[in-house]
């Protein structure tokens, strides 16, 4: 068998994650074939005991091996998509329960669709849009910028709801019955500009976390959402749970 | 005369117009009047967008004229000495036609509407009478008017083409 890289500067878990991973989605490893056991695996790749433990529960948790007591761990036949592609519900950016933080609601308005707000939409050029803009702030320091487009006709009535004590997800599924049914995320840095700089109090040109995402009610995109975190202090986590008949997709941020 | 019209009888949704927010600069009411005006042939008068500020309240009117004034490089606000002569017929203006809406117009491009559009100074109520509506529009030479309900809540807009057509069946009417 190969061995480890010690030298690189990933952990070795990982690396032997990713090389048992490999063997099954090469299949080497078929359904069904019992892997070796933690002695051998350790003996093979010269590692310890608790590597081998730390990459079999990382493969094992994502449902690409399985255990039986008594018997030992097989190659299963993955259940969990690689795809996000089930959805039901969603909570909006938050945080965890004890961190309180508040909201400014930056703007409230109407607004034509401009430069390439028109496709990202998929709407025409003439269409009036509700764009709705909060600053969400933890112990009263600026963490993140929202910005909403939502198509007015999809909801004229947002145009006058409170969007600083509620969320636009509840608004919008449970009080209009509007479900939202698919999602897509997009994750890069950017750079920001004066407006934004002055907004979370960083300088222009500073670097930031920009979260772009689409929602999707059936077919019809419903609404566009910018976000831009400032660096240090939260992470952002998201994580996919699913359930029979309850599919849940939550982001949180939670303290470094 | 008609008395028992009143602004509410003849105003129009205030959806019938293009919204912009004043930060939006010159080049993007440039594509919004060509994308929700020009390209869609809607040819209601005035054409004019709409500006607000954050809250949706309503700042001011913007029209191609607007626009077009806002473009013009400093030297076409100066007035030539020979007022006696035409200003277009002025040959030292021959410059300025060939120059016109160029390079410094593209940098002009880039301010924000909010200086350029005419302010949302006047307005009237839904109750008002249409003579009122039609009095403020020929004193302030207003094309259109918000309405406001308790002056505050902008609830539509009201046209001198249908005060006008409004009024001059009265004088028509046999």
């Amino acid at each position: 068998m190969e061995q480890l890289n010690r030298q690189n500067y990933r952990k070795l878990y990982v690396q032997l994650y990713e090389k048992i991973r490999k063997k099954i989605d090469e299949k080497e490893w078929s359904v069904g074939f019992q892997i070796p056991t933690e002695q051998e695996l350790c003996e093979d790749f010269k590692v310890s005991r608790a590597t081998v433990r730390s990459a079999v529960l990382e493969l094992v948790r994502q449902g690409y091996l399985t255990r039986q007591q008594g018997r030992g761990t097989f190659v299963s036949k993955k259940v969990i998509s690689d795809k996000l592609t089930m959805f039901t519900t969603f909570g909006e950016l938050f945080l965890e329960a004890e961190i309180g933080f508040s909201t400014d609601v930056l703007a409230q308005t109407i607004m034509m669709p401009v430069d390439d707000l028109a496709d990202k939409l998929n709407i025409s050029g003439d269409k009036h849009i509700i764009y709705i803009k909060r600053l969400r702030k933890v112990d009263n320091k600026p963490i993140l910028i929202q910005e909403t487009y939502i198509p007015f006709h999809i909801c004229p009535p947002l145009l006058e709801e409170d969007v600083k004590k509620n969320s636009l997800f509840e608004l919008l599924e449970k009080k209009y019955e509007i479900q939202i049914t698919g999602v897509r995320n997009y994750f890069d840095v950017t750079y920001l500009n004066a407006d934004e700089g002055r907004i979370l109090d960083l300088s222009e040109s500073s670097p930031a976390l920009v979260l772009t995402q689409h929602f999707f009610s059936g077919e019809t995109q419903i609404m566009y959402m910018r976000s831009i975190k400032r660096p240090g202090s939260f992470e952002l986590l998201i994580e996919f749970e699913k359930k029979i008949g309850d599919d849940r997709m939550n982001y949180k941020f939670s303290k470094l | 005369m008609t008395e028992s019209k009143v602004v509410k009888d003849l105003m129009i949704d205030v959806f019938e117009y293009p919204h912009i927010p004043y930060w939006f600069t010159i080049k993007q009411a440039i594509m919004v009047i060509k994308k929700s005006l020009i390209e869609t042939e809607k040819c209601f008068h005035p054409l004019a967008i709409l500006i607000f500020d954050e809250k949706y309240n309503l700042l001011g009117t913007l029209t191609m004229k607007d626009i077009m004034r806002g473009l013009e490089p400093k030297f076409m606000r100066t007035p030539t000495q020979k007022a006696q002569v035409l200003e277009e017929e002025e040959t030292s203006l021959y410059l300025i036609w060939n120059t016109l809406f160029t390079e410094e117009s593209k940098q002009l491009a880039e301010k924000p509407v909010g200086d350029i559009m005419v302010p949302a100074k006047f307005f009237v109520e839904p109750n008002d009478p249409i003579t009122k509506a039609a009095y403020i529009m020929i004193f302030r030479d207003l094309g259109l008017l918000p309405v406001l309900d308790n002056k505050k809540k902008f609830v539509g807009l009201v046209r001198l083409i249908e005060i006008f057509d409004e009024l001059s069946n009265v004088i028509i009417k046999e």
